[in-house]
């Protein structure tokens, strides 16, 4: 089997745009090439293009293609979208990274993105429904549910002691890492109290406590590693290992909603491949869709014993200087959340931090770790990136 | 509205799911549900009961199934109030409630008839069943029938009911 190497990575301006989703995947493309002038559209064998929402919102399919075209890549190799809703940008990263390290394929790009702003704004409220389990849980009025990850957080709370200002410190944390990544959606610090003190969304959960609702895109390449040399004067950064796992797609038969087994399975399964331990990872970007969410993360990751995610947070051991700072870009709270193109950002993210060029650097970083969520608490991605292959 | 689409029914923006028999291999639950039973599949082979109902058994496979009544009374376990941003077709506060159903399946259902407050864990809920929009099928020589649907969520329940 072949190494396999991210070797360029970049994102277009996040927040409310005024821009179609085609214009977002183009300004992602090229921010991407802008980040390694050694790869050129030229040189790219695969495309992977990720979009969840991209007919529900832009009315398009056959979206690999038309981005192949928009964005000069002529792919002899393959050029299809995949999707899996949040996990949308990981999922793409894996099945480029299988491809290359089987030999289908040398360089694949992979890009996401997200154009979820209509002209009205009930459209993508509405959209949400096809999100879930559209004959049953979407009837319940359950979209990207802030009440699923409400009863997740009351559950944790009620069995594990957990307190609402434990999450508003996840909030803060990542909205202080957001003001150094210039194309994020919101570049404001707020305080504990602020986050305290917002309005209510769904109790627990307070304004704050929620991502928003994002347009953007992100690209990245993958190379063979015999290839990556020639394509980067900057230090090779390896794919070490990956987990998939999905349990639970919708609401019925699943009744503690704070052990989430599909992130140990997908977690344990990415720890062996890459022949590491948690301990060993140095920096780390987690689905933070709630706040509520990066706790359970840090548990089911292993950063700390199952229930003890409030005191990890709590404690700085996820902040700059502590035993593994977590979402150092600003995460889905800051950065923002267009489904398809947060994995993607986060690969981005964990390059540069392992290049040694992040726009805050965690010194000395070595080994680093992205987890995409998707769906009802259901499918979860862990992708561990590495300068070293052993 | 110059929308070529003014007045027309777009089956892709259709909250509820089509219940019929011309649409869907399920419609008994539907049919069951207008007669207040809350049902499902029930596997003729392994009886695994699987929610929601479904063509094929998801242990073993097998698409011999029958239909059995589910209960329509359960208990909460969490209570959550959306105060903003329900989708279009939802009332602000919307409440769902983690329900177990006689220790036979837990559902994450909507609550309706209740106020922010009035429901909390431990309380007991009974099912309730309502019309939904119903669905403009096209028939010969332009006719468009209409086809009735329903849809269930659950009450508070009290100890005399």
């Amino acid at each position: 089997m072949r190494n396999v190497c991210i070797i360029a990575g970049g994102q277009s301006q996040w927040g409310v745009r005024n821009a179609t989703q085609r214009d977002m995947f183009q300004e992602a493309g090229k921010a991407c090439f802008d980040d390694n002038p050694a790869v050129t559209n030229k040189d790219i064998d695969g495309l992977i293009v990720g979009s969840a929402y991209t007919e529900r919102c832009s009315f398009q399919t056959h979206l690999a293609p038309l981005v192949a075209e928009y964005l000069g890549i002529k792919p002899k190799n393959i050029c299809a979208r995949v999707e899996l809703l949040c996990a949308t940008g990981s999922s793409g990263i894996i099945l480029a990274y299988a491809m290359i390290k089987s030999g289908e394929a040398d360089v694949v790009m992979v890009v996401g993105g997200e154009k979820l702003y209509t002209p009205q704004k009930w459209e993508i409220g509405y959209s949400e429904l096809a999100s879930v389990d559209h004959d049953w849980d979407g009837a319940m009025g359950l979209g990207l549910p802030p009440s699923v990850f409400a009863a997740v957080a009351i559950q944790h709370m009620k069995l594990y002691g957990t307190t609402e200002e434990q999450m508003a410190l996840v909030s803060v944390k990542n909205r202080r890492n957001g003001m150094n990544n210039v194309k994020g959606q919101f570049r404001e610090e707020i305080t504990l109290a602020t986050a305290m003190e917002a309005r209510a969304i769904v109790r627990p959960l307070k304004l704050y406590d929620c991502c928003p609702v994002t347009d953007g895109a992100a690209a990245v390449i993958l190379a063979v590693e015999e290839k990556a040399r020639y394509m980067t004067d900057k230090p090779l950064v390896y794919i070490r290992g990956t987990g998939q796992a999905t349990l639970h797609n919708m609401s019925a038969n699943f009744s503690n909603w704070t052990t989430w087994e599909s992130l140990q399975i997908a977690a344990q399964q990415a720890y062996r491949k890459a022949r590491i331990k948690p301990q060993d990872i140095d920096v780390a970007q987690t689905h933070d869709c709630f706040t509520i969410s990066e706790i359970i993360e840090y548990e089911e990751l292993g950063f700390c014993q199952k229930g003890e995610g409030g005191f990890f947070i709590q404690e700085g051991h996820s902040d700059f200087g502590g035993r593994v700072p977590v979402n150092t870009d600003g995460g889905l709270l800051s950065c923002g959340h267009p489904f398809a193109a947060t994995g993607i950002r986060q690969a981005t993210e964990i390059m540069r931090q392992l290049r040694g060029d992040a726009a805050r650097q965690v010194e000395g970083a070595r080994i680093g770790l992205t987890h995409n969520l998707s769906g009802f608490i259901a499918a979860h991605t862990v992708v561990i990136y590495g300068r070293d292959l052993e | 509205m110059n929308s070529v689409l003014e007045g027309k029914y777009a089956v892709t923006m259709d909250m509820y799911p089509l219940q019929s028999k011309d649409f869907n291999r399920i419609y008994p639950f539907y049919d069951n549900l207008k007669q207040g039973r809350l049902t499902t599949t029930r596997c003729l082979r392994c009886a695994k009961v699987a929610f929601p109902p479904r063509v094929v058994c998801p242990d073993c496979l097998s698409d011999t199934l029958e239909w059995v009544d589910l209960p329509t009374r359960g208990k909460v376990l969490v209570v959550t109030e959306e105060e903003v941003g329900v989708p279009l077709g939802f009332e602000t506060p919307l409440i769902h409630a983690l329900i177990d159903l006689d220790g036979s399946l837990t559902l994450f259902a909507r609550v309706i008839n209740c106020k922010m407050g009035d429901l909390q864990e431990g309380d007991q809920v009974k099912l309730v069943i309502f019309s939904v929009d119903p669905l403009p099928v096209e028939g010969k020589k332009g006719a468009v029938i209409l086809q009735e649907r329903v849809f269930f969520a659950f009450e508070k329940a009290y100890p005399q009911e």
